[in-house]
């Protein structure tokens, strides 16, 4: 199987959780500079997929390809340092650290050695990447606020700079129009595009907002029971009766 | 570093230097304490108060460093030689200890270190053919630097001093760099500062082997100063009490671990005209502290000042309402 020319490639992943199976068989690619969304009603296996993805789960079967590279029981730092990001489904940010320490924070591992950082300038050269960051992200005039200070819509935004501070190549985002007001979700949803635009860069979205998924997404994978039961673009998976089946229990 | 800022660095400079002068010896003897205590504090500060670990061992530390230096001084190694064996074997034993931490946190962790630190104790007082056992080492050498002695107390002061100061410097030069906001990244969220590329194994064992380093070194200044060393002064209770001087001065402060010391070292001689009460209201005092400001003296600072500083005109982002 071509693994080079995906950015993401799951091949057969299986979970068990004793007699409970949450992912069975999963095989999917994600091409350059794709947004797929991966959706399913609750238990449908979205987060264990998520967490085998990015080794914080070990599949019972199957294998999880970076770029032609098996990632397989890599730690998340490894994972990071082989271009991938990620957001959390729960607020993730450092809230004693100011705005721009936290974009400086995700920045920095990916500067120098271990040992040039000790020695180096405290901010490892990195406040005018960073402050562009704040900037693209809105989130300039709070550049020296606590994180934790920040409404939830605002740390959201910063959890997503964070990722995106390392310039990674693929981006996992889980959920992140979770508790988001419209104003800010709409704001959020154009950030993401035009990074995507501007770099190129590779989403894998899970969500259970379907106007943001549908109008975010190129490609959208519906999970139920563990199981892939539909492919397609935002307007097949509105009409797929299997997924309106399992999203209405019918 | 602002002007202001530099100024008060001097002020502070020029107090320690003429703090000595004039003194009693017995005063002179408090100030080296506090001056050695606070660098195993600011130590067990990067442990605990930066990095978000536990430790119960900072005092095991500064016996490893203590008996390192006495037995090598002793046998006539000069203390320079001496001391960076102490910390070097501190720096050694504390990424061991980092080990369980890797697989236990919070009070399991407590436990770990609270059992190395009575296992340091037992080896002090069974290893008599080595440590001396009950009976301890006497007659540790003070420093000689060419002409310049130490064997009187306000060149020890000195010596104390220039320790002190270049620990803090380290620790200064630490917490501005990367390596510091690693550290506090580990503290807020593991989970999240492992997501963007921190190897957040490697930075707990450093927090473990730099905090245990320091301690090396208060161990290494505090045989001269003391002479005689027994395995009682690095049981147990004197690792609480250093914890004791990073919680009271203010966890996760710079300046925090050197309150915390005058604290819990010179608090007790200004209130020794009090008799016998002296321990009981010194313990009243840490515990209305501990109630009012678990963050310390540092953080009580800071909620005044937060209290007293006139509200901000208005913060940036509620210019735009509350559309974001």
């Amino acid at each position: 199987m071509n693994t080079q020319s995906n950015v993401l490639s799951v091949h057969n992943i299986s979970k068990a959780f004793g007699a409970i199976k949450a992912v069975q068989n999963v095989s999917f690619e994600v091409h350059k500079g794709e947004i797929l969304g991966l959706i399913g009603p609750n238990g449908s296996g979205k987060s264990t997929l998520f967490n085998c993805i990015l080794g914080q789960s070990s599949p019972d079967t199957g294998e999880v390809y970076v770029n032609g590279k098996s990632v397989a029981g890599r730690p998340s730092h490894q994972l990071n340092k082989l271009g991938v990001g990620r957001t959390f489904q729960q607020l993730s940010v450092f809230p004693k650290m100011t705005v721009i320490d936290n974009i400086i924070m995700a920045g920095q591992e990916h500067h120098g050695t271990m040992f040039s950082r000790l020695f180096g300038a405290s901010d490892a050269g990195l406040t005018d990447e960073a402050e562009q960051l704040t900037e693209f992200f809105k989130l300039d005039h709070l550049r020296d606020e606590e994180a934790g200070s920040l409404s939830y819509g605002q740390q959201k935004l910063l959890d997503a700079a964070m990722a995106f501070m390392a310039g990674p190549g693929l981006v996992l985002l889980d959920e992140p129009a979770g508790g988001v007001n419209l104003t800010m979700l709409e704001y959020l949803k154009d950030r993401l595009l035009t990074y995507n635009r501007e770099h190129d860069a590779t989403f894998v979205v899970i969500e259970h907002n379907m106007e943001f998924v549908m109008s975010l997404c190129t490609r959208i994978i519906v999970l139920a029971g563990g199981e892939i039961i539909a492919e397609g673009t935002p307007d097949e998976i509105r009409a797929n009766d299997l997924v309106i089946q399992a999203y209405l229990g019918g | 570093m602002k002007p202001l800022h530099i100024f008060l660095f001097a002020v502070g400079i020029a107090i320690l230097i003429a703090l000595p002068l004039g003194q009693k010896t017995y005063i002179v003897y408090v100030l080296c304490s506090w001056l050695i205590f606070s660098i195993a504090a600011m130590g067990l500060n990067l442990t605990v108060g930066y990095a978000g670990q536990v430790s119960l061992a900072q005092a095991a530390f500064m016996g490893i460093g203590a008996y390192i230096t006495a037995l090598m001084t002793m046998a006539g190694v000069h203390w320079v030689f001496a001391a960076t064996a102490s910390v070097s074997t501190c720096f050694v034993i504390g990424l061991l200890l980092g080990y369980p931490a890797l697989r236990v946190q919070h009070h399991f962790l407590a436990f770990v270190t609270l059992a190395f630190n009575t296992l340091v104790f037992l080896v002090l007082r069974n290893e008599e053919w080595l440590t001396g056992g009950s009976f301890g080492l006497v007659g540790i050498p003070r420093p000689e630097f060419g002409p310049l002695s130490t064997m009187k107390q306000l060149p020890f002061y000195y010596f104390a001093l220039i320790c002190f100061l270049v620990s803090a410097g380290a620790m200064a030069w630490i917490i501005r760099s990367p390596w510091g906001r690693a550290f506090k990244a580990l503290r807020e969220n593991p989970i999240r500062a492992n997501s963007l590329g921190l190897n957040t194994s490697r930075m707990t064992l450093l927090a473990f082997a730099i905090g245990s380093a320091f301690g090396g070194l208060a161990g290494a200044v505090m045989a001269p100063l003391v002479q005689f060393i027994e395995p009682g002064s690095f049981a147990l209770v004197h690792s609480l009490k250093i914890l004791l001087m990073v919680v009271v001065g203010g966890a996760g402060y710079f300046y925090g671990p050197m309150l915390g010391a005058a604290i819990v070292v010179l608090l007790p001689e200004v209130l020794r005209f009090t008799e016998g009460y002296y321990l009981i209201i010194y313990a009243l005092l840490v515990i209305v502290l501990m109630v009012f400001s678990p963050s310390g003296l540092f953080g009580l600072g800071k909620k005044l000042a937060d209290r007293l500083r006139p509200q901000r005109v208005e913060r940036g982002d509620l210019k735009q309402g509350s559309q974001l």
